[in-house]
């Protein structure tokens, strides 16, 4: 079926409201009835038998999760990068992430967690995004309807789990997502462990984390992709810009659905560092040719390709096959991981000595009385609170 | 390559989330409007070129997240600004409190003489509204801004906002062009100088505090 063929515009109910994309009647394979995410294509699919066997394979390993994972991890490593199959996959995220264990641990705690009232400023932002998330999938697309109620739940238990991150934006399409593979209880325990654990720290106030991984990531591309790195450095384009919503979002917003999948098979059985490899193929892909970098020749231009890629280069062939290949160690993210780190404290360092409440304290613990030591310890933390 | 424009602003859009920053931007630089939007996660910009008393002024706009949150990342961005939309939504009163903790993210982030407006969005929606424009008006006064209520869904006023913001950003760059150079040479050489307005890029703002 044709993309032209299927359009049809779906304007009637919304008085004086043009909607700007294309809306079908019949969703794509993974609930899509149009928006950015929509492909209509059918999937070129393995043979029905190498799917089979993968099946069994993953059955076999779910069966026996914890073996496989303290002694034969490598081979639930390459089992993920090859794609798990679909029929397999929300158990094995689940599995993966460790939302499994968790659901264990505590089998009644998401229901206990729906009965408490909830901080009102959360509940209010959650409430605000329910409509703003994958609004063309088919779970999403109606308002107040089962999907976001359930995004809802999902959120507000989260936020009363976990009060010091409360509820942040960017956790919404992560949250949704999931939703689309699993029931509701087992999307919160996936959404705890990715909050927690894989991208722990970037959900927190100051969003130090997640500038932090700019830096890292822009690092690496010095050594994957030079001469971009040189552009983006030339431009002054930093990775907030363009990054941002990469890392807090966990691609969820950036790849096509096959894709994201596939990533999200590595991601949850590898962690973080994939994010970091998907965007290290997609920022050499989107500004590798010479020819691009010409044409971008500024900070809206350079974050306009970002944004828009060319398509081939987010196909999941194509990307699966450039991450393992950008030749990047454990070690090279350790490395790299160490010295931003070391980086940013020594920069927050500086900008606490230079305040000028920390001059006070030098100045009167110069004085040695009691009376100059109080205050200079009083100073202290006053300049270093407030730096 | 020639330049296609005269001039180069950057706007910068703020508000609490959900109040239609994106919405508003997407009417003025493409002229529709969706009810299908995604909240916005970090910082984004459409650009439109737009004709201002017969100079071509190319106006670069700064969308950005309204969750408090993001604001270690967004205020950033302030210093380049060289006007900022405040955005409220009408039927929110408590948006449009959080305007004056916007006006304060301002004067402690962007530059002394950015050029301000308030914006008070969803005014179509008026059987939901919780804020006069009155109201509004009174704010602005208050703050000495300009204010505008406007639709994004219905297209009001949306044109006229953006339009004057930039004429005054225009207007006072004029201004201070005539001042330092009474001799009067003609505005077209100055445009260099209007893309970077300090010696202190906005970009490495984030860290040279």
């Amino acid at each position: 079926m044709s993309l032209q063929k299927s359009v049809k515009s779906v304007g009637g109910d919304q008085d004086n409201t043009s909607i700007c994309s294309s809306v079908t009647t019949q969703p794509d394979r993974h609930g899509f009835f149009g928006g950015a995410q929509y492909s209509p294509e059918p999937k070129r699919t393995l043979s029905p038998s190498t799917i089979l066997k993968r099946e069994q394979k993953w059955l076999r390993m779910l069966n026996n999760w914890e073996a496989f994972m303290s002694k034969n991890y490598k081979k639930v490593r390459e089992r993920c990068r090859k794609g798990i199959p679909a029929s397999v996959r929300p158990k094995a995220w689940l599995y993966l992430c460790g939302g499994q264990l968790l659901l264990e641990k505590h089998p009644d705690e998401y229901e206990e967690l729906l009965k408490a009232p909830g901080d009102p400023k959360c509940m209010e932002d959650i409430r605000k995004d329910l409509h703003r998330q994958f609004p063309y999938h088919e779970m999403f697309i109606r308002e107040e309807g089962l999907g976001q109620q359930e995004l809802f739940c999902v959120l507000k238990a989260y936020s009363v789990l976990n009060p010091k991150v409360g509820y942040f934006q960017a956790q919404a399409p992560v949250a949704a997502f999931l939703l689309m593979h699993m029931p509701a209880v087992q999307a919160f325990w996936c959404l705890v462990s990715i909050s927690d654990k894989y991208l722990s720290g970037y959900y927190n106030p100051g969003l130090e984390v997640l500038q932090r991984d700019g830096d890292i990531l822009h690092a690496l591309l010095r050594r994957t992709a030079p001469a971009v790195h040189r552009h983006l450095v030339k431009h002054r384009v930093e990775p907030v810009l363009y990054a941002t919503e990469w890392f807090l979002c966990a691609l969820t917003r950036t790849l096509p659905w096959d894709s994201l999948l596939r990533v999200w098979d590595c991601f949850l059985c590898e962690g973080v560092k994939v994010l970091f490899k998907a965007a290290l193929v997609i920022l050499a892909g989107a500004l590798g040719p010479a020819k691009v970098r010409k044409r971008a020749a500024g900070l809206c231009e350079t974050l306009e390709e970002l944004r828009h890629p060319p398509p081939a280069i987010l196909g999941e062939d194509y990307l699966m096959y450039h991450m393992q290949r950008l030749g990047l160690t454990e070690e090279d993210f350790e490395f790299e991981h160490q010295r931003q780190t070391a980086k940013r404290r020594a920069m927050a360092n500086r900008r606490y000595i230079k305040h000028p409440v920390y001059t006070l304290f030098l100045a009167l613990r110069a004085l040695t009385s009691n009376v100059g030591y109080d205050l200079a310890v009083k100073c202290k933390r006053i300049a270093y609170n407030g730096a | 390559m020639a330049k296609t424009y005269d001039y180069l602003f950057k706007l910068l859009l703020i508000g609490d989330s959900g109040v239609g920053k994106t919405s508003i931007l997407f009417r003025f630089s493409e002229d529709a409007f969706n009810i299908s939007f995604i909240s916005t996660i970090g910082i984004d910009f459409k650009i439109r070129t737009i004709d201002l008393d017969g100079k071509k002024v190319k106006l670069q706009i700064w969308d950005t997240a309204g969750q408090e949150r993001f604001r270690t990342i967004t205020t950033a961005y302030y210093r380049g600004s060289m006007g900022i939309m405040l955005v409220y939504d009408v039927t929110n009163e408590k948006s449009f409190e959080n305007i004056k903790n916007w006006i304060r993210n301002i004067e402690e982030n962007a530059s002394a003489d950015v050029e301000k407006m308030i914006l008070g969005n969803k005014c179509d929606l008026d059987a939901k509204r919780q804020v006069s424009k009155e109201r509004g008006e009174q704010l602005a006064v208050e703050y000495q801004i300009k204010f505008v209520e406007t639709s994004a869904k219905d297209s009001l006023n949306v044109e006229y906002a953006f339009y004057t913001l930039a004429r005054d950003i225009k207007a006072k760059m004029e201004k201070k062009q005539e001042a330092s150079n009474p001799a009067g040479a003609r505005s077209g050489t100055h445009q260099l100088r209007d893309e970077r307005p300090k010696p202190t890029s906005w970009l490495s703002r984030c860290s040279v505090l």
